[in-house]
């Protein structure tokens, strides 16, 4: 039987909102697939259709996050900022929206992005990736830098932004604040890295 | 510009050397010692706000690190010569950690007297360093205080401010202040708190606990940890803006007369969280400011008088010890007034403490002297004053009687006298390089006290007629 477009969007939406629900109560290792398409009241081949693995299912919940944040960032950004400070906002903007999901990402992040040799690549995580660098490669450019693809600087932001996220997953203080701090530490490393400027000072 | 930097280096070494105490300079192990500090200090780190956070970088910062070496040294001095070079060592690594604490410096700072020394010091320069002792959080950029505002408010600065300033205009103890204009128009500032501060000060001094182990077998060891347990809760409570703002609350019912022309900015709740402080905006200028307008000597005399009653009134009525008085906190305004900005850093004494700090307060001023030996015996934790040292139970007296010596003035008390301050600050000096450190913590809050406001109202060079301002303020009276 073939089903129309609507009523596959409407699978998904419904997939993505149990998927959410499962992973926050019963955490990600602890969900199976068959648990969401169980709750979603289709056949776990089924779900296969909408998403290849949980993996995916995830981290597509992950990029349409970041891609909200993208949104967020571009209504907050003043012009005013500099650039550890608009790569600080554009973060952030991300990961308060990947808040409601802090408690499950540790696991899909490790699963998805690890730098490391893995024998499938997870297509969302792919995807994430190359919107991120997009996004931050435009910043940069702004600030009259250059990071193209696959350049040293483009991974040494990916490899800034895993530790990042690493960081910030484990973080476990009110609000996360300890994050705040190190990513604040971790932007200014990185722009005096590829800029050779100190950034200015209150006192300055 | 790099013959420049180096120049200045070259400068700060020998300033630093100069301030180091004489017997570390002479001493041929504080040498090996001063050039272990010397490497630690330059270790460079690529951004200026890094260095703020991780490296010796200040000269005040220098030299508040000399002087833990020189202190937590002076406690070996006495040991054989293997034991002493263990230590040593011990020492070393401890100062490379001290090097990579990012607020603990701060810390040590804020209780410098206490943790280290500061022997050789001349008035001028003791002012100047007790002046800035205290807490530097790094700076936060506007994105960071819109991450803060979030997280407290769930709104950004712009939203519930009609105006607020990008830049802040002061640092503060534990983050940065913020010029602003509520949508009713008045005029604001705003304190905002580095993110996770209180956990890097339980941190910090978790590890300063750990590089102190070494002087656990010592007879000073449980005045020392119960000082920490003290100093960690005093900033702990620092880090709690809700509780400033209600110190600011009770100081403005204690100082609401106008007439008395000492300002407490009023608190705005509605935008006050545990991290973001807001308070009216007080015209004026720091103390520094006003002394170069040149001002004559009854304006110093009339600003004198403000500032004992500023400390006297809170200490009297709400036992009120407000232990971090630095120019900063002070607010000169146009208007003759004395504006207090800072409520952060005040240590509540408790009944016992009280009751003790009364009864040593009678005896001087009823020329009691066994009793007055008893009391200080007691609060260095001695059984009875012939279980001290003659020498130490005689520069504890002088100072304590220094203290106290307001109390006992007739007439108009100079507190810019040179002769006065030194008299006192010396025998400080001499108490701390001596070792004469052991007592309750609550005295490093009380020295603090004493000694912040004698050094500004030393600068300030101004006169106050106390037995007036105690008997104004002095709720109880002693049978004579």
């Amino acid at each position: 039987m073939r089903i129309s477009q609507q009523a596959k969007q409407e699978n998904r939406n419904k997939i993505l909102t149990v998927a959410k629900e499962l992973f926050i109560t019963k955490g990600f290792e602890d969900t199976t697939t068959r648990d969401v398409a169980q709750a979603t009241g289709m056949a776990t081949g089924t779900l296969f259709n909408y998403f290849p693995s949980k993996e995916t299912l995830a981290m597509h919940i992950v990029r349409k996050a970041l891609q909200q944040g993208y949104e967020d960032y571009k209504n907050r950004k003043t012009g005013e900022e500099n650039l550890s400070e608009e790569l600080y906002l554009f973060i952030f903007s991300g990961l308060r929206k990947l808040q409601p999901y802090h408690s499950f990402l540790g696991p899909v992040f490790e699963r998805s992005l690890s730098p490391f040799p893995r024998k499938t690549l997870c297509v969302e995580g792919e995807a994430t990736k190359k919107n991120q660098l997009h996004a931050v490669s435009r910043i940069i450019h702004s600030h009259g830098f250059d990071m193209s693809e696959n350049t040293m600087i483009s991974i040494m932001y990916w490899s800034v932004y895993l530790g990042i996220l690493a960081f910030w997953v484990n973080d476990e203080s009110p609000k996360q604040q300890e994050s705040h701090a190190f990513i604040d530490y971790a932007l200014h490393f990185f722009v005096h890295a590829i800029s050779g400027t100190e950034p200015q000072l209150r006192n300055e | 510009m790099r013959d420049n930097a180096l120049l200045n280096q070259q400068q700060h070494d020998t300033e630093l050397l100069n301030l180091l105490p004489k017997a570390m300079k002479d001493d041929p192990t504080a040498e090996k010692l001063a050039s272990f500090l010397d490497k630690i200090s330059y270790k460079k780190i690529p951004t200026s706000s890094f260095s703020r956070m991780w490296l010796l970088g200040s000269l005040h910062t220098k030299v508040t690190a000399g002087y833990l070496a020189y202190w937590l040294k002076s406690r070996f001095a006495d040991e054989d010569k293997k034991n002493r070079l263990k230590n040593e060592a011990h020492l070393a690594a401890a100062l490379q950690l001290f090097g990579t604490m990012g607020y603990l410096r701060g810390a040590v700072l804020k209780v410098g007297q206490a943790l280290a020394n500061l022997p050789e010091l001349l008035p001028d320069q003791f002012a100047e360093i007790l002046d800035s002792l205290h807490f530097e959080a790094p700076a936060m950029h506007y994105s960071m205080i819109r991450e803060v505002f979030l997280d407290e408010f769930g709104a950004e600065p712009e939203q519930l401010f009609a105006k607020f300033e990008r830049k802040a205009f002061a640092a503060a103890s534990l983050g940065q202040v913020h010029r602003a204009t509520l949508h009713t128009g008045e005029e604001v500032a705003v304190k905002i708190q580095y993110p996770n501060i209180a956990q890097t000060i339980q941190a910090d001094v978790r590890s300063l606990r750990l590089l102190l182990q070494t002087l656990r077998f010592s007879d000073q060891w449980a005045s020392l940890h119960a000082k920490l347990e003290d100093i960690e809760q005093v900033l702990l409570q620092e880090a709690d803006y809700l509780r400033e703002a209600n110190f600011y609350q009770q100081a403005a019912e204690m100082f609401s007369n106008p007439d008395e022309k000492i300002i407490v900015p009023k608190v705005f709740i509605e935008f006050t969280r545990q991290r973001v402080l807001t308070t009216e905006y007080l015209q004026g200028v720091h103390l520094q400011e006003f002394l170069a307008q040149e001002p004559t000597q009854a304006q110093r005399d009339a600003f004198c008088h403000l500032l004992n009653i500023s400390s006297l009134r809170p200490y009297y009525q709400r036992k009120w010890c407000i232990a971090d008085p630095h120019a900063g906190n002070f607010i000169f305004m146009p208007d003759g007034c004395l504006g207090l900005i800072d409520f952060g850093c005040i240590r509540v004494l408790n009944d016992e403490e009280w009751r003790l700090n009364c009864e040593l307060e009678q005896a001087v001023i009823e020329d009691d002297e066994a009793k007055f030996e008893q009391i200080l015996a007691k609060a260095s934790y001695f059984d009875s004053p012939a279980d001290m040292s003659a020498e130490h139970l005689a520069l504890l007296k002088k100072f304590s009687l220094w203290a106290f010596a307001p109390w006992k003035a007739k007439g108009a008390l100079n507190f810019g006298e040179k002769d006065f301050y030194l008299n006192g600050m010396d025998c400080f000096i001499e108490l701390m390089r001596k070792g004469y450190t052991q007592g309750d913590p609550v005295y490093l809050w009380s020295n603090r006290f004493i000694l912040g406001y004698r050094v500004m109202a030393y600068r300030l060079r101004g006169s106050a007629v106390l037995s007036t301002i105690f008997q104004q303020e002095r709720p109880f009276r002693y049978p004579h």
